[in-house]
C-alpha cells in the first residue's frame, strides 16, 4: 500500500471517528445518536486496520453493528422521544443542532393549543420572520419554529395564564436552560436540563486535557519490527492458553447475566408482580399488526396460558 | 487495485442478475418469490416525513457491505479479489452492513410499516447471527484457517458437507435467514406492505434489488466455499465449478425454503435459540471429536 493511500485512509477513518462522536453528542434524535456512535467506532476500527490489527478492527465492527442495533431497539422501546421529533424544534446554537438537520419536529402529546405561551416577543419576532420566509416548507428544523410560533401568535390573548400547567413543552424547549424541575408533561427533557452548559464545559475541559496529554507526551519508541500478519492465530492462542481463565471467566459471567435476565423476564418469577403489572404490558395479548398474513408456528394460546396462573395468584393474594 | 474492484463489482452484478433469474424460476402464484419483487423501480415515492440522510444511506450502506464481502470469494485459482487471512470472519462482519442499511432505511422512512420492518430486521439479526457463526466454526476448525483459499484447499480430498452434515443443514437454514428468503420473509411481509422495500423507488429500489440478490448470491457462494469445495472439480475450469455449485446450492436453499410455512420473527427466534444453537454446539463437538480421531484433512 502506498503512503498516500494510507494517509487518505487515515484521514477518512479519523474524520468518521471524530464526526461520529460529535454527532452523537449533538443530535436530538436518539436513533441518529446511536448510529453516529456506531459510525465513530467503525472509524476507530478503520484505524485499527491501518495499524495491521485487522482482527481487532473487524471484531469491533461486528460487535458495534450488532450490539448497537439491538441497543437502539431497546432505546426506542424505552425512551419517550427516540426520533427526536419533540426536541427538533428547540432553539439551540448552530453547532448543537447541526446533526439534527432533517428531523421533522412535531408537537409533543397532551399539549393543548391554549396552553402555549408567547411571552418572549423578541424571540418570537425572530422566528416569525423565518416562518414567513418559508411557510409550511419542508426546510428541516425551521419547520418546527414556524409551527410553534404560528400557534403562539394565535394564543397571544390568553398568554400569561396557566403558568404551571403541563403545557410548557414548546416553551421550555425554547428556553431550556432556565426552566427545570417543573412538570414537563411527560416529555423527555433530558436535553434541556440546567446542567447542560456545565456538562458541555466539563466535556470541553476533558477534551483539552486529553489533547494536551497527546501533545505533551514523551516521545514514543518506534520499533522497526513488523507486526505478526497472522494476528488471528496469535490472539486465539493467547486467549486459549495464557489468558484462558480470564477469557472463560468473562464468558461464564456473561452467561450468568443472561440467565439472570431471562429469570427476571419470566412473568411469574418476577420479584414483585404488582409493580411489574403496573409497568409492563407484555402479558396482554399484543394488538395484531394490520391483518397479519403470517401464521406463527408457536401456539398463540401460550400467552393466555401464562396469563392464567398469574391472575389466580392475584386473586389468592 | 482499481481493476480488481471493477472486476468484483462486475461479478456482483452478474451474480445478482443470475440470482434474480433463478428466483423467478421458483415463483409460484400465491407465494412470495423473494423480497425484491416489492421494490418497484418504476415507482416514484415522495415520503412525507422521511429522514433525508438515513433513508438514502440505507441502500448505499447495504450494497457497500455486499460488494466488500465479494472481495474474498474465490472463483477459481487466482480469481479472488484478495485472499485475506481472516477472510471468512471478514465475510461474517461485512454482511452485517446489509442489516445496518435495512435498519437505517426502515427508521428513516418513518412510516409505521417501515419502522416495524426495522425492528423485525434487527430481531432477525439476533436470531441468525449465533447459529451462523457456529455453522462457520466447524469448517474453520477442520481447515485450521480463516482464509477462504485455505478452506478450499483443505477440501481437496473430501468436501466438508460429507464430514459435517449437521453444519451444512445449519448453514442452509441460517443462510436463508441471512438472505431474507422464503420461510424467513417476515421483515418484508406483505402484511406490512413490504416494509422497507415498500417505500423505495427509482435508484434506491435498484440498489435494494442488487443488494438483496447479492446477499443471496454471496451466501450461496460462501456456502459452496465452506461445504462444497469451492472451485475444486475435475475437467471443467474452476470458475465454472464455482458457478455450478453456487447456483445449485442457491436452488437447493430456495426450493427447500418454499416447502416450509413462513415463520414469524418470534418463532424465528425460538427456532434459533431452541434448535439451531444446540445443533451448532453439537456440530462443533462432533467436529472436535473427528479432529481428535484424525478424520478430516491431513495436517501440514
Amino acid at each position: 500500500m502506498s503512503e498516500a493511500f494510507e494517509i487518505v485512509a487515515f484521514g477518512i477513518s479519523a474524520f468518521i471517528a471524530i464526526a461520529g462522536a460529535l454527532g452523537m453528542a449533538t443530535t436530538m434524535s436518539m436513533f441518529r445518536s446511536g448510529i453516529f456512535l456506531m459510525s465513530s467506532f467503525i472509524g476507530v476500527a478503520g484505524l485499527f486496520i491501518l495499524l495491521t490489527a485487522d482482527l481487532i478492527g473487524l471484531l469491533q465492527i461486528m460487535m458495534y453493528i450488532g450490539g448497537f442495533l439491538v441497543m437502539i431497539l431497546f432505546m426506542v422501546m424505552v425512551m419517550h422521544d427516540p426520533g427526536g421529533a419533540m426536541m427538533a424544534g428547540m432553539d439551540m446554537a448552530f453547532v448543537e443542532r447541526w446533526f439534527s438537520k432533517g428531523l421533522v419536529p412535531r408537537e409533543p402529546p397532551h399539549s393543548g393549543h391554549s396552553d402555549m405561551h408567547a411571552d418572549h416577543g423578541q424571540e418570537q419576532r425572530a422566528h416569525d420572520r423565518q416562518s414567513h420566509a418559508m411557510p409550511q416548507s419542508n426546510a428541516g428544523d425551521h419547520r418546527g419554529h414556524s409551527v410553534h410560533h404560528d400557534e403562539h401568535a394565535d394564543d397571544d390573548d390568553q398568554s400569561m395564564q396557566d403558568m404551571d400547567d403541563s403545557g410548557h413543552e414548546g416553551h421550555a424547549a425554547h428556553h431550556g436552560n432556565d426552566k427545570s424541575g417543573m412538570d414537563m408533561g411527560g416529555m423527555d427533557m433530558s436535553m434541556v436540563t440546567p446542567v447542560r452548559p456545565a456538562a458541555a464545559w466539563l466535556a470541553g475541559a476533558i477534551g483539552v486535557v486529553l489533547v494536551s496529554m497527546l501533545l505533551l507526551r514523551p516521545t514514543w519508541r518506534v520499533v522497526n519490527a513488523m507486526p505478526d500478519p497472522d494476528s488471528a492465530r496469535r490472539i486465539g492462542q493467547l486467549l486459549m492458553e495464557k489468558y484462558m481463565i480470564a477469557f472463560e471467566g468473562a464468558g461464564f459471567l456473561i452467561l450468568i447475566g443472561i440467565f439472570g435476565a431471562v429469570l427476571l423476564a419470566r412473568p411469574t418469577i418476577y420479584p414483585d408482580d404488582a409493580s411489574r403489572r403496573a409497568r409492563v404490558a407484555v402479558d396482554k395479548k399484543p394488538e395484531p399488526i394490520a391483518a397479519e398474513g403470517l401464521v406463527p408456528l408457536a401456539v398463540p394460546d401460550k400467552q393466555a396460558g401464562q396469563h392464567e396462573p398469574h391472575q389466580s395468584e392475584e386473586h389468592g393474594a | 487495485m482499481i481493476a480488481t474492484a471493477l472486476a468484483i463489482l462486475a461479478a456482483l452484478g452478474v451474480g445478482a442478475a443470475l440470482t434474480w433469474v433463478l428466483e423467478r424460476l421458483f415463483w409460484q402464484p400465491g407465494s412470495e418469490p423473494g423480497p425484491a419483487h416489492i421494490a418497484e423501480i418504476g415507482r416514484n415515492l415522495d415520503i412525507v416525513n422521511s429522514d433525508r440522510w438515513l433513508l438514502p444511506a440505507g441502500p448505499v450502506v447495504a450494497l457497500a457491505g455486499v460488494a466488500l464481502a465479494m472481495v474474498v470469494v474465490p472463483f477459481g485459482p487466482g480469481l479472488i479479489g484478495r485472499d485475506l487471512r481472516i477472510g471468512v470472519f471478514y465475510v461474517i462482519v461485512v454482511i452485517d452492513f446489509v442489516v445496518l442499511g435495512l435498519a437505517l432505511a426502515g427508521w428513516g422512512t418513518d412510516t409505521p410499516d417501515a419502522v416495524e420492518a426495522c425492528y423485525r430486521i434487527i430481531a432477525q439479526l439476533v436470531a441468525y447471527v449465533v447459529p451462523l457463526g457456529l455453522a462457520y466454526v466447524g469448517v474453520i476448525m477442520m481447515a485450521r484457517s480463516l482464509s477462504t483459499v485455505a478452506i478450499v484447499e483443505a477440501q481437496n480430498g473430501l468436501w466438508f458437507v460429507v464430514l459435517q452434515p449437521i453444519g451444512f443443514v445449519l448453514y442452509l437454514v441460517t443462510g436463508l435467514m441471512q438472505s431474507y428468503r422464503a420461510p424467513f420473509l417476515e421483515p418484508f411481509a406483505v402484511s406490512i406492505g413490504g416494509g422497507v422495500l415498500g417505500a423505495c423507488g427509482g435508484w434506491s429500489a435498484l440498489l435494494w434489488r442488487i443488494a438483496l440478490a447479492g446477499v443471496l448470491f454471496l451466501v450461496a457462494a460462501i456456502g459452496a466455499v465452506l461445504y462444497l469445495g469451492g472451485p475444486n472439480g475435475p475437467v471443467l475450469p474452476g470458475w465454472v465449478w464455482m458457478i455450478i455449485k453456487t447456483y445449485g446450492l442457491m436452488a437447493l436453499m430456495l426450493g427447500l425454503g418454499r416447502t416450509v410455512r413462513p415463520l414469524s420473527t418470534a418463532s424465528m427466534l425460538a427456532l434459533s435459540w431452541k434448535i439451531l444453537i444446540p445443533l451448532g454446539l453439537l456440530n462443533v463437538l462432533l467436529v472436535g471429536g473427528f479432529i481428535l480421531l484424525g478424520i478430516g484433512p491431513s495436517r501440514p
